[in-house]
């Protein structure tokens, strides 16, 4: 809500007055609680980081895709899918294939007609055309076929019975576009301006600044958990980018900003109070280390047990996170996500004597000149690059510290190694040799995704995001009964038996959930956050006057 | 400093001024050229030296696309090395990318799928706005403190280098936050993001010029300290002029000489560093597509980036050199004969 009109408006007023914060319209005193509701308008939303393109199997391509374009379900707040582009489905008995019904008469932005065939064709595209990598190996092992019957029913396909399939395309990576557009344009302007049927169109982005997402007035396929029937109510969203945390709170706090991203945890409490907040925890894999099994100190099942008993982690991240974020137990699935087993999040509590008795146990009961445990005349060292930045902030940094001091009293030696974002996605911390502890998450709206984390890596059919080098028969065959079971109650069951199996064997250091925080001022009515992973929608939202 | 370029403002006729021009023609091509080879060097070095940092590109451009830190096998691989040309020897893709240089092509970016110079002349103009306003206002900063408070006794004499030491070693982005925190938090009077629009680059040329400003006032104070107390000065004041015609006519000239030199070293300095007060601001600019760029192994834009930054230092060095000879004539004298 800027205009210059509105900026030199503010600053007479503050001249004058010098008041403190100014709300985004310029008045202040009825928004608080209701007030009347404005048609139009610009909500400018501050982000944190730019993606290379708008769409892509990148959780921050999600994000702003999400505007433009819609899927065919959606996911409920109680986890249930809901209609979007598809009115209804039909599951085959051998669990094999769903018949969707489209919403008649759906057009892209191109004009281009959203029917059967251009959903088959997305499918098509996602799975054999390199369309979007996140989106293939979410339904990858089961996916078969997307065929259109009619103009307003497609059918999908699948090799085994996928219980989570609905689930997972809940994703903003399994946004609908438009075939003409992928066929006919370049590379670079189905990155920078993807045609969907959203809310929103891409109008302009101005690199290093900002995106331009303009209101589309044609709109008439919002989902089934939309907060209101038909187009977005607000003319324009200005998607910021503004890297710095401290920069984008205060632009919130100036009433420059509407709706920011990524609430540094020292503001949280101020921000409770001021703005409406909230704060979304990403199902998934949460934030935790992989432990390298197949080399170095943790091939040896007591070690890494005594590993995750030896340090306090869960007064660790309440300190370091000021008690916004919390700690996660379970190292294999976040409490967010279904089926989650709250009782292996309690296995590891923190016990140093336990942790001592097994070092011993292990055959680690040397002590070097610095204290630090040996065996066989080697030190018990622990090599643990972490994604320093977007995957481990500032915070998640100090919360290692002070663990790292805890283990050196069991006699670990832990060395915290801050990787780039370069190197990171260079691979250069990706292989056995390259670490022994290593923390990263993976959202997913399903438990399926211990599939995609814990499927043995074999010589035909390599896994790479099996981080932990652990292959383990059993636990591949639960978690495959419990994604092919066409019963919801066995395969919960299932699912929580792999958890507990993953903890039983220590294979990842627990820390804590990944999370969204999200923080709007309150004369904005309706901005809220889609299920599945978070992702903001800003085609409901009003302003209040 | 050795570049010779005449530049006495003298009136010549039509025909001295060609015969002149034809003579120093072969000594211009040479400087042209001379920085064409420095800019393709500069470009060259940048592409190999990011080859041999470890890690595949394929691999960098895959985890970049599904945000992953995982190996890929070749199978997944093979598409993209293809797609980009990775396969091909790496001499073959260096000639293609220098080819590409002399058709003002500086290659597609491997995340953006954008030509280079769009990616960079997208982001260029904020970039020059913003390093040479902070460089005039560092400029006018450190002048107007030196000149009012050097050998000004010992008190202010004392604020004055006090203030300049203290600048000098602020980190950018604590002047940055606190510049926020300020003059945007707690009195609104500048935008926490500013864009592009004059009031919003306020105070991210004030972030990047504090810092500098201390760094050349410093200098410049060294310089003046010691001209003052030249014999010239002395006699200038004998003669009855006053101080203030002192500093301003006979020891500002002097004294400005080293803080010139440095500014050539500054301008490429601070479009580089420019990310700090960018990132702060929320601000577009080469600094912040250069970081990207480096995180993302964007090899074709880093290079691209590298290549206009050599070129603002070469300019900027040309421009200090013809500074050198408008405040010092000695130079213009010694260089150009007879005056």
């Amino acid at each position: 809500m800027k205009t210059p009109l509105h900026r030199l408006l503010a600053l007479g007023a503050t001249a004058v007055l010098a008041t403190g914060t100014l709300t985004a319209c310029g008045s202040s005193d009825e928004s608080a609680n209701g007030g009347t509701p404005v048609k139009g308008g610009t909500i400018v939303y501050a982000h944190e980081q730019e993606p290379p393109c708008i769409f892509g199997g990148w959780i921050q391509q999600a994000y702003i895709s999400r505007q433009v374009l819609d899927g065919l379900v959606t996911l409920d707040d109680n986890d249930q899918v809901q209609p979007w582009l598809a009115t209804a489905w039909k599951v085959s008995p051998d669990g094999k294939t769903y018949t969707f019904t489209l919403k008649d008469g759906v057009k892209f932005t191109d004009g281009t007609p959203l029917d059967a065939e251009a959903v088959a064709y997305n499918f098509d595209y996602w799975e054999n055309k390199g369309g979007n990598s996140t989106a293939k190996v979410s339904i990858d092992p089961y996916f078969k076929s997307a065929k259109a019957i009619d103009a307003t029913h497609v059918e999908i396909t699948l090799t085994h019975p996928y219980t989570p399939f609905l689930t997972l395309i809940t994703q903003g990576y399994f946004g609908i576009q438009s075939p003409t557009a992928l066929k006919n344009r370049s590379a670079k302007e189905n990155c920078e301006q993807p045609i969907g049927s959203g809310g929103f169109t891409v109008a302009e982005w101005k690199h290093g600044q900002e995106v331009i997402l303009k209101k589309n007035p044609n709109y008439t396929s919002w989902p089934a958990t939309a907060k209101h029937q038909g187009p977005a109510i607000v003319d324009e969203v200005q998607w910021k980018f503004v890297p710095d945390g401290v920069s984008r709170y205060a632009s919130l706090t100036t009433g420059q900003t509407d709706v920011v991203y990524d609430v540094p945890t020292v503001n949280w409490k101020e921000a409770e109070s001021k703005f409406d907040t909230t704060l979304y925890i990403t199902p998934g894999k949460p934030v935790s280390a992989y432990i390298n099994t197949v080399k170095g100190v943790f091939t040896d099942k007591l070690v890494r047990q005594a590993f995750s008993y030896g340090a306090d982690r869960k007064s660790a991240v309440e300190a370091g996170f000021h008690g916004v974020i919390p700690y996660e137990g379970n190292g294999a699935v976040s409490q967010a996500t279904p089926d989650y087993n709250a009782d292996a999040a309690k296995d590891y509590a923190y016990d140093p004597d336990k942790a001592n008795a097994l070092l011993d146990q292990a055959g680690w009961t040397g002590r070097d000149s610095d204290g630090y445990r040996t065996k066989n005349g080697k030190q018990l060292f622990v090599k643990f690059p972490y994604p320093a930045g977007a995957v481990i902030n500032t915070e998640g940094a100090v919360v290692l510290q002070v663990l790292q001091e805890q283990w050196k009293k069991i006699g670990f030696n832990v060395k915290l190694i801050p990787a780039t974002q370069a190197e990171v996605f260079a691979g250069k911390y990706s292989g056995p040799d390259a670490y022994d502890a290593s923390p990263f998450y993976w959202t997913s709206p399903s438990p399926s995704i211990l599939w995609i984390v814990w499927r043995p890596s074999t010589e035909a059919n390599p896994n790479g995001n099996n981080q932990s080098f652990y292959n383990n028969d059993e636990l591949a065959r639960v978690i495959d009964e419990a994604n092919t079971s066409t019963d919801p109650a066995k395969a919960s069951e299932l699912y929580q038996q792999a958890q507990q199996i993953i903890s039983d064997n220590a294979v990842t250091l627990p820390l804590y959930t990944q999370n969204s925080t999200y923080a709007a001022a309150k004369d904005l009515k309706d901005f809220w956050l889609e299920k599945s992973q978070g992702e903001p929608v800003f085609a409901d939202a009003y302003f209040t006057k | 400093m050795s570049i010779a370029l005449d530049t006495r403002p003298s009136v010549r006729s039509g025909a001295r001024a060609a015969q002149e021009a034809a003579r120093k023609a072969p000594a211009l091509l040479g400087k042209v050229l001379s920085a064409v080879l420095v800019l393709i060097a500069a470009a060259s070095v940048t592409f190999f030296a990011q080859l041999l940092i470890p890690g595949d590109r394929a691999t960098t451009i895959l985890n970049l696309q599904t945000g992953r830190s995982q190996k890929w096998s070749a199978a997944e691989l093979a598409p993209v090395n293809e797609k980009f040309g990775f396969d091909h020897p790496v001499l073959v893709q260096w000639l293609h990318y220098v080819g590409g240089l002399f058709q003002g092509d500086l290659g597609t970016s491997f995340t953006q799928y954008r030509p280079v110079t769009q990616v960079i002349g997208d982001q260029l103009l904020p970039s020059l706005v913003l390093t040479l306003s902070a460089l005039v206002v560092a400029w006018l900063l450190a002048l107007t403190i030196t000149l009012l408070t050097v050998k000004r006794g010992r008190f202010v004499s004392g604020l004055g280098s006090s203030w300049e030491a203290v600048t000098a070693s602020l980190p950018p982005y604590w002047v940055g936050v606190v510049l926020l925190v300020l003059f945007a938090v707690k009195w609104p009077i500048f935008p926490v993001i500013g864009g592009t629009d004059l009031w919003g680059t306020v105070l991210p040329v004030l972030t990047l010029a504090i810092p500098l400003a201390g760094f050349l006032g410093q200098v410049t104070r060294d310089e003046f300290e010691k001209v003052l107390d030249q014999p010239f000065v002395t006699t200038a004041r004998t003669r009855g002029m006053s101080d203030t015609g002192v500093r301003l006519r006979h020891a500002l000239r002097h004294s400005v000489l080293p803080a010139i030199t440095l500014s050539g070293w500054a301008l490429g300095a601070l479009i580089s560093g420019a990310v700090i007060a960018e990132n702060i601001y929320g601000r577009p600019g080469i600094g912040q597509v250069l970081v990207t760029a480096v995180n993302t192994r964007d090899v074709p834009t880093v290079s691209g980036i590298v290549l206009v930054v050599a070129a603002v230092y070469v300019v900027a060095n040309l421009l200090v050199d013809l500074a050198f000879r408008l405040v010092d004539p000695r130079l213009a004298v010694s260089k150009g004969g007879q005056r």
